[in-house]
């Protein structure tokens, strides 16, 4: 493109182009009414550049909110949400509401007593098992919880493995916490499916039988259990067991039988088998 | 502090105005030639190095987008200066590989521009630059009567081809309505009303390029051939019309 020089400036020269634009541009020694090529053209002011900066902010800003949605996505999901739930049951009633990571976001009573017991305590941000310790040593020094006592745990967990491993926790640690103080029986229950995987009376039992750390299982306490034994006697075939295809012949009772005393063990209400005629 | 304030009311002041911009310009020339000798390391020489053309425009620049949150001015203008002769020098680069004119050509130093024989006729190719340049001083004076010069026009015009396009559909208009460039040339005002309503081109377009339409209008009125010569892709528009 052919520009003519129209103005000359110390600075710039005003130069316009064949499609009638008017253009600043450096004084390459020009002189006016010449036609020159390819000239240094004068950058326009930064307005794009600035638009520019304006979009790549406006992207910068939007990425860094997704970017905080995110964290405070996973963060709320981590740690204000309510993942899982123990109900703790002394006599107090009281329901711990769990994040993920098992740290206690709130704590309700959900009866009189449990209500009392939490008069006072703030559990949020606690592990479940400080949580589960500190609520028993305070039952204990209320008088909710004395020797021969019972606390019991139930989990609502959204999955059986997370139901496992808190219920393992909370057996091992409580437990542990409570060795040489006090002798309670702790139950570990699944809140859903109301199976106590964990069995009862653990702590009793562990306590009772050190060695055997290893709780029993239904299963395996089955044959333990003792029916009643019925004592077998060498009692002749009822006549339903010996019943002939054929009408069986008259016996021919002989005259000194055991039978003709008329006891004879069975029930005379018929259906003997013998006929009496 | 206080002569950074007198500066800065210096660059406000040769923004608006053309001849306080030369005069600032010239103020700063040692300045200038400061920041381009330290990019040559050596004296720039006068009418002999563009380097020293690339940064007083580049210092123009300066002036035209300078802001407070740029810092101070002549650091601002220092910073644009080399990064301006870094530009030019990456694109002359590229052109290395020819043989510059001035390049001693045989053993008498004559340089090879002379040897190379000219089919040009300069006296021709000088009469018509004095006349394009005589054209050019009547249209200068032309558009002081309507309050407009030329660097405010090279700033006032448009620069997308949308709005550029627009403009050349005004013209068309007037060249169609020679009424409308005779009023024009009397009352020494745009017929901005009757322009937008026969060219269907929004007033507020008008009004925001009205500097550049007064220059645009008055090359087509009679006169300024040379000119109109020049432009040969507005004149391919109007003819099409």
């Amino acid at each position: 493109m052919k520009y003519l020089v129209m103005e000359c400036h110390p600075g710039y020269a005003v130069l316009l182009d064949e499609e009638g634009r008017f253009l600043k541009a450096a004084n390459l020694h020009y002189e006016v009414g010449q036609t020159v090529q390819s000239p240094v053209l004068m950058r326009e002011k930064p307005y794009g550049r600035r638009r520019g900066r304006w979009i790549a902010s406006g992207i910068m800003a939007a990425a860094a909110a997704c970017l905080l949605l995110f964290f405070g996505v996973t963060y709320y999901q981590n740690n204000i949400l309510t993942y899982s739930s123990i109900y703790l049951t002394i006599n107090p009633e009281i329901q711990m509401d769990l994040n993920r990571k098992g740290m206690v976001v709130e704590l309700t009573g959900t009866n009189e007593d449990g209500k009392e017991l939490l008069e006072g305590y703030d559990g949020r941000g606690k592990d479940k098992i400080t949580v589960s310790d500190e609520l028993i040593d305070r039952a204990i020094e209320m008088g909710f919880l004395s020797e021969g006592g019972m606390v019991s745990f139930s989990i609502d967990s959204p999955d059986d493995a997370l139901y496992q491993e808190y219920g393992k926790e909370l057996m091992e640690n409580v437990t542990e916490y409570l060795d040489g103080r006090i002798i309670i029986t702790i139950e570990v229950e699944n809140y859903r499916t109301g199976d106590s995987g964990y069995g009862d009376s653990e702590y009793e039992y562990e306590r009772e039988q050190p060695e055997n750390l290893v709780p029993e299982t239904p299963a395996q306490r089955a044959p333990e259990v003792q029916t009643p034994e019925v004592p077998v006697q060498q009692t002749p075939e009822t006549p339903a067991q010996q019943a002939p295809a054929t009408p069986a012949p008259q016996p021919q009772a002989p005259a000194d039988s055991d039978y003709d005393d008329g006891d004879s063990g069975y029930d005379d209400g018929g259906g003997s088998g013998y006929d009496d005629d | 502090m206080n002569e950074e304030h007198v500066i800065i009311q210096q660059v406000y002041a040769a923004r608006e105005d053309a001849q306080a911009a030369d005069r600032f310009i010239r103020a700063y020339m040692p300045f200038i030639r400061a920041e381009t000798a330290r990019f040559l390391k050596r004296p720039p020489i006068e009418g002999h190095d563009d380097e020293l053309s690339i940064a007083m425009i580049a210092f123009h620049e300066a002036i035209c987008g300078y802001s407070h949150a740029r810092g101070t001015f002549l650091k601002y203008a220092s910073m644009l200066i080399r990064s301006r002769l870094i530009d030019y020098h990456r694109k002359e680069r590229r052109h290395r590989g020819g043989v510059s004119l001035d390049t001693p050509a045989g053993e008498e130093d004559t340089p090879l521009a002379h040897t190379l024989s000219d089919e040009k006729d300069y006296s021709e190719e000088m009469a018509v630059r004095e006349a394009t340049r005589e054209e050019i001083q009547e249209l200068t004076r032309q558009m002081e009567e309507f309050g407009v010069c030329l660097s405010d026009v090279a700033d006032n015009c448009p620069r997308q081809q949308r709005t550029l396009e627009a403009c050349r559909k005004v013209l068309r208009y007037a060249k169609e309505h020679e009424e409308l460039l005779e009023e024009m040339l009397q009352t020494k005002k745009l017929p901005l009303a009757k322009l937008s309503l026969g060219s269907s081109v929004e007033r507020k377009t008008l009004e925001r390029h009205r500097k550049y339409l007064v220059a645009l209008l008055l090359i087509y009125t009679n006169g300024y051939e040379i000119i109109r010569g020049h432009l040969t892709q507005v004149m391919k528009g109007v003819a099409a019309r």
